[in-house]
């Protein structure tokens, strides 16, 4: 019967192609916007570390000055009011901590790469100083070889992890492990080279542009302290610190805070035993005569950070709930002009009442003929969809890393099901309730 | 006028009346909004810097070579690349600084006053070498600009000399003036020598129009320049700069932007919902355009005998137009009332989750202007459809 009945949907559909056309054309519209809208939003709302983001914190403290508190962000970020990185000696005292599974300390310094001379001019390229839990907790796809082990990181032995174009810039791509390059003064081998990645959201750096790609280079942390690479990302220095001048090794004394930890938990539970460690820590401090200002060290899990730095724009929820308006106009438009279409074809359904098909019978037809140009106008909006996406994508990250999730795609599915059932419930419901015996009379 | 008859039969069709009436209202709810996002977008867009954005160009040098490791050597390349870029043809001004204009960011700390409240107060701070003002195209309005002698590069130094911009005169010192006066920045001293207007430069902070400038080079890890270039010049000179510093010397990389393609970055996300919104705006009066026209048109096919007996009657072909026009202008005034107050909620919403602005009522107004505008087009083809009913329909059986 079901098939019977798009049978007929699907023929009646047929009988009048510039209006099907038509209101084909305003459910693909209203799916096209409201997916397109919605897929930008869920790029910033999704799990970017599902099963980890909520035992992934990230440590802040406020070394800030006692009589002025560090300044929020323009778009209100920053409720805690604290510096969004940390000084280098709390950096190396917290991470000796026992409770995180993971943990690592990281920074961005800019340096001078010095490619074989046959193949290139020496260059300067942002590197990122890490440590070995980096490449485990964030995800980090390996295409040869492996990432340092933290022996590496306390030995801070001259190993380096490069990612694909740095690959094929120095050595022309391949298996290059085991090859070396010269950074600064020294020389790194290269211990593994990363497949191409791209995350729509920098998320283990927010501090510095969140929207860049991640870096061509990784090096030990502990190896930047030796060869003194300065940070090159955001710094902060409170105005009651000590001066440092040019010092290398006074500016790690000092407040200067440039750098970023990263912990893993064992599990969410283990948050509240970490923030206690990291306020203990904070008083003790105090007590030396660091940290001017009341206890305000908030460990935010990752998701929570994201929503603190701000990442995500306001306006772009204002964009999803315009575009989903867009949609509901649409559906409203299809009953009207569905509603046209079926009373004009009463006689013919009152025929079909008195042969014999029931009321469900008209019912189910209609509302199939709906669901049908609900689904093709879902189609075609989708298709659409993916490819402004993929355009607006490149506006915001210089690379197509945006696309239609299976999460969105399905919202869209629904959504069209949805539009197209909402949409010919009323004029099904009307023609099903026609009266045969009216209609068959002249 | 036909009122009375008008609005009866419209409410023996709730159905079609409430389709259209709720379809228009929320366009007209959305539309209102789009167009005051595209505003607020707009007004951000069109802050001038104060600055010749239009002929600015960013340089930047990354040395590789290791005598750049040293700081005198740095000084002198630095000069020299000051006087080499002042020779191309075509450059009007050229300083060098770390300031880049439009980036969406830069540096900042925060000062007090010598001798004042001791509170402090944030602010962008940048170095420059003299040059910066003539470079930007600002003005100074009270005191000096740099000269030669203020640089001061001794990185233990515990005094500078300083410019600020009007408006951070007014934020420290109030009506009073700054030239003369001191600061104290955490390190050093800072004497103002000069104040200049205007300066605009968003930050992520609220400090946007906050800015002091200290007399110095900034060459460490590479230096940074800002060059003005004669109108019509700048691409020229932009081709002709990386050969030419690279030409005196070759231990470092150079590249150059211009500010207006880093003001195109900073605008990204702007532009995204300028863009977006407008294709909204347009799809959205032409769906609910040809919902109007469809609607109209089922009326019109559904009332044919009426229309063919009122003709047949005595009604002229005007006067059948004339009643769906009145008809479609009161289903849209009824419409617009709502939409007027649905317009308002969606803004309320918008206003308390997002950072969206209130809305102007005149907005709003120019709103259902343009709706009842578009729904006057959209149903003048049924409506003389209606009215080429011929009356011998009305003797007919269907």
């Amino acid at each position: 019967m079901l098939a019977y009945n798009l049978r007929i949907a699907a023929r009646s559909l047929r009988r009048n192609p510039v209006l099907t056309a038509v209101i084909i054309g305003g459910i693909a519209l209203g799916i096209c916007i409201s997916t397109t809208f919605t897929t930008i939003r869920h790029m910033f709302t999704r799990d970017p570390l599902p099963g980890k983001s909520a035992r992934i914190v990230y440590v802040r403290l406020d070394n800030w000055d006692k009589d002025q508190a560090y300044p929020k962000s323009a778009g209100g970020g920053n409720a805690y009011d604290v510096p969004p990185q940390i000084t280098y000696k709390d950096a190396s005292a917290l991470v000796r901590s026992t409770i995180p599974v993971h943990q690592f300390l990281s920074y961005i310094s800019g340096l001078v790469v010095f490619p074989d001379r046959s193949v290139s001019r020496p260059y300067t390229d942002r590197i990122r100083f890490t440590q070995s839990d980096f490449f485990l907790m964030f995800d980090v796809p390996f295409r040869y070889g492996h990432p340092w082990d933290r022996r590496a990181d306390a030995a801070g032995e001259q190993v380096a992890v490069i990612d694909d174009a740095t690959n094929q810039k120095l050595f022309g791509g391949g298996n290059s492990v085991g090859k070396t390059v010269r950074i600064k003064d020294r020389s790194f081998t290269v211990v593994g080279v990363l497949a191409p990645w791209r995350p729509f959201i920098r998320v283990y750096d927010l501090i510095n542009n969140w929207s860049a790609a991640p870096e061509g280079i990784y090096l030990p942390f502990a190896v930047g302290t030796r060869m003194e690479a300065r940070p090159s990302g955001e710094t902060d220095v409170p105005r009651w610190a000590p001066p440092f001048g040019q010092d290398f090794a006074a500016a790690l004394r000092s407040e200067l805070d440039y750098v970023q930890l990263w912990a893993e938990l064992r599990s969410p539970a283990d948050r509240a035993a970490y923030q206690r460690f990291i306020d203990d820590y904070v008083r003790q401090q105090k007590a030396l005569g660091r940290f001017p200002r009341p206890v305000n060290d908030p460990v935010l899990s990752l998701r929570e950070l994201l929503t603190d730095m701000n990442v995500m724009r306001p306006s772009v929820t204002a964009m999803a709930v315009i575009s989903i308006l867009f949609l509901v106009i649409c559906s409203l438009n299809l009953t009207g002009l569905v509603l046209g279409k079926f009373l004009a074809r009463v006689p013919e359904v009152s025929v079909r009442r008195a042969l014999g098909a029931s009321r469900a019978d008209v019912f189910l037809q209609h509302i199939l003929e709906c669901e049908l140009v609900g689904i093709a106008g879902g189609a075609i909006g989708m298709i659409l969809s993916s490819g402004i996406v993929r355009f607006i994508g490149k506006l915001i990250t210089d690379t197509t890393v945006i696309s239609l999730d299976l999460e969105m795609i399905a919202s869209a599915v629904f959504l069209s099901l949805v539009a197209g059932f909402v949409a010919g419930l009323y004029p099904a419901w009307r023609i099903c309730n026609t009266q045969p015996a009216v209609q068959l009379k002249i | 006028m036909e009122f009375g008859p008008i609005a009866r039969a419209l409410i023996r069709n709730k159905v079609r009346f409430g389709l259209i009436v709720l379809q228009i209202a929320i366009t007209l709810a959305v539309v209102v909004n789009a167009i005051n996002m595209i505003l607020a977008q707009r007004a951000l867009m069109l802050r001038p810097s104060g600055f010749d954005d239009a002929n600015l160009l960013w340089v930047n040098t990354r040395p590789f070579a290791d005598a750049f490791g040293e700081r005198g050597y740095r000084i002198a390349a630095d000069e020299a690349d000051l006087r080499e870029l002042r020779s191309i043809p075509g450059v009007q001004a050229v300083t060098n600084t770390y300031f880049l204009p439009w980036q969406g960011g830069g540096s900042s700390g925060s000062v007090k006053v010598a001798g004042g409240d001791g509170n402090p107060h944030q602010v962008q701070q940048y170095s420059a070498s003299p040059g910066l003002l003539q470079t930007l195209g600002v003005k100074v309005v009270e005191g000096r600009d740099f000269r030669d002698t203020d640089i001061d590069d001794s990185p233990d130094s515990k005094t500078a000399t300083v410019m600020i911009s009007r408006a951070t005169e007014r934020l420290l010192f109030g009506n009073g003036s700054a030239v003369g006066r001191q600061l104290l920045d955490g390190t050093a001293v800072d004497s103002i020598v000069g104040v200049f207007d205007p300066f605009y430069n968003p930050y992520p902070f609220p400090i946007d129009e906050y800015v002091i400038v200290y007399a110095g080079h900034s060459s460490y890890g590479g230096a940074d320049f800002l060059v003005r270039t004669q109108p019509g010049a700048m691409h020229s000179v932009a081709a002709q700069i990386p050969k030419a510093l690279v030409g005196i010397n070759d231990g470092r990389n150079v590249e150059v932007k211009t500010i207006e393609a880093v003001k195109d970055g900073y605008f990204t996300e702007a532009r995204i919902i300028i863009g977006g919104m407008t294709a909204v705006i347009v799809l959205l009066l032409l769906v609910t355009g040809l919902g109007i026209v469809g609607v109209t048109s089922f009326a019109v096919t559904e009332r044919t005998r009426h229309i063919g007996t009122r003709r047949a009657l005595g009604a002229t072909r005007p006067a059948i137009v004339r009643y769906f026009l009145v008809e479609n202008w009161m289903t849209t005034t009824f419409a617009a009332i709502l939409g007027v107050v649905l317009a308002y909620a969606l803004n309320y919403l918008l206003v308390t989750t997002t950072e969206a602005v209130k809305l102007d009522w005149r907005l709003v107004a120019a709103g259902v202007v343009l709706l009842w505008v578009q729904s006057v087009l959209a149903t003048l083809a049924p409506a003389f459809r209606a009215a080429s009913v011929p009356p011998v329909i009305a003797t007919r059986a269907v």
